[in-house]
């Protein structure tokens, strides 16, 4: 699935947000985009001590995903991290409240 | 600039002090400051009071202005400063601007931090203020969760191993153990952290710093002040605040700290030194492998190899580099708006030749504090009067 973002229409430059101005070029011409949810696997942590409103999903893993498109994104992994390594290939599959979950890309 | 003098230090114990308000925490630790120093407290021109978050804590703000009139200060300018974990060093580097500006002759830093009555979920809504809870926030990350991320991509780049971290721990838990103030000494050893429940995964329960209150200050004069004093003094080389960034996503890197990184580079220039004249480091050991990255952050131990310098004991005391004499975040406590004043307290003493985990003839040293997700840091280079 592909990812909200903003979109800088001053240079182009795209953020997971939110944001008030381009963190490249300080234009406050941001609009909603879109970015295709495919990208590589930067870090992962499974939380087991999770804050108030996440108690009940515990434990869970959080990861932080390079997209291709080039912008990083935190958001959760589906499942355990047994098997998790260092740049492997995910894929956003789901999004709650803004978060997004990813899932190692189907080859 | 002129010349700066830490003329006197006060600090309660770090720990648990339920009975005590927090206003009479941080007022206890900066008269004892005032009245070790000698200086007459109605010479203080400025006072910096570093707290995270006294508000949803305790329920009591305007606290730079109620510590003050506490102890008797005159009618000067009063700061409450912010910058979540770095909020004490933060008010450090206030008070010693103040100083070395030219617009007062004496300022008192203090820092103070209450939570251990609170019950967990209201700590860590509290502690999640520090990250951007727009963005990192949604994802349900914590901060454990942070250097878990920064653990896993530092065991894969480097090879760091699970007893070269725990190597961090029982060092500072035994420092800790020498040390009167600190909260948590123990002796413990690979084995009993291996069986410490997971927080966060490699995070487990011993290599995350206690929940802590205390207090911790500092009276800054300047250098013309000497005669007057009755301690006996250490000198400021350096002080300098950065800015990192305030979320995950603007980090390119998770296994450093450009805050950390740009403050370490702008203190070793302020003073005209390197990191190898540095003769011990009191450093932001939040997580244990907080230490690992820092170490490497400040240039004292290259690039990958904090593990190892760890576990062959070249941190020790005695050894190479001491790191966190004084047990640091994870034995002697984290009250978060004292720590980075806590810090430049043990290293005064270690200066002066009195701390109770003394470095041999140690007549440089750095502290370093850093706050939120990395988007504040502050390091101070400090030195033996005579050296
Ligand atoms: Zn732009």
């Amino acid at each position: 699935m592909h990812i909200k973002v903003l979109r800088c229409e001053s240079c182009g430059t795209l953020d997971p947000g939110p944001r008030d101005l381009c963190a490249a070029c300080q234009s406050d011409k941001l609009v909603l985009s879109e970015a295709p949810g495919a990208g590589a696997l930067v870090s992962w942590t499974t939380i087991r001590r999770a804050p108030t409103r996440f108690k009940g999903q515990a434990p869970y893993v959080v990861a932080v995903v390079k997209l291709d498109a080039g912008l990083i994104i935190t958001g959760r992994f589906s499942g355990t991290e047994e098997n998790l390594r260092l740049d492997l290939p995910v894929e956003a599959v789901s999004e709650d409240e803004g978060a997004y979950t990813f899932a190692e890309k189907a080859s | 600039m002129r010349q700066v003098l830490i003329a006197g230090i006060g600090s309660t114990p770090f720990g648990r002090h339920s009975e005590i308000a927090i206003q009479s925490l941080a007022i206890r630790a900066a008269d004892a400051a005032i009245r070790e120093s000698g200086i007459d407290r109605k010479q203080v021109g400025a006072l910096y009071l570093g707290n995270f978050v006294s508000g949803p804590l305790t329920g009591q703000e305007v606290l730079a202005g109620l510590v003050a009139d506490g102890l008797g200060l005159g009618q000067i300018p009063c700061t409450k400063v912010e910058g979540a974990c770095a909020s004490g060093g933060i008010a450090f580097r206030h008070a010693y601007l103040a100083v070395a500006s030219g617009m007062c002759d004496a300022a008192l830093a203090v820092g103070v931090e209450k939570m251990t009555h609170a019950d967990t979920a209201t700590t860590t809504a509290a502690l999640n203020c520090a990250m951007d809870n727009r963005s990192d926030g949604i994802s349900g990350l914590t901060f454990p969760g942070l250097f878990g991320l920064a653990w896993q991509i530092h065991a894969e780049r480097y090879g760091t191993s699970r007893d070269q971290v725990s190597a961090v721990v029982s060092k500072n838990k035994a420092n800790g153990l020498l040390n009167p103030l600190a909260q948590m000494g123990a002796n413990v050893g690979a084995d009993q952290i291996l069986q410490s429940p997971l927080i966060c995964d490699p995070l487990r329960l011993y290599d995350c710093c206690p929940t802590s209150d205390g207090a911790a200050a500092l009276l800054l004069v300047a250098a013309d002040k000497r005669a007057e004093l009755a301690s006996s003094p250490v000198a400021v080389m350096a002080s300098a605040q950065t800015r990192g960034s305030a979320r995950i996503a603007g980090h390119p890197d998770l296994c450093t700290f450009d805050a950390t990184v740009m403050a370490a580079q702008a203190a070793y220039a302020q003073a005209g030194i390197s990191a190898k004249d540095v003769d011990f480091v009191e450093l932001h050991d939040c997580f244990s492998i907080a230490e690992i990255i820092d170490t490497e952050d400040l240039g004292i131990v290259p690039r990958g190899h904090g593990g190892g310098y760890a576990l062959e004991g070249r941190t020790r005391v005695g050894g190479d580099i001491p790191v966190n004499p004084s047990g640091g975040l994870l034995s002697k406590g984290h009250p978060v708006g004292a720590t980075g004043l806590g810090q430049i307290y043990e290293s005064v003493l270690q200066l002066r030749g009195q701390h109770p985990n003394q470095v041999r003839d140690a007549a440089i040293g750095l502290t370093h504090n850093l706050g939120g997700t990395g988007v504040a840091c502050t390091v101070n280079i400090l030195k033996r009067i005579d050296a």
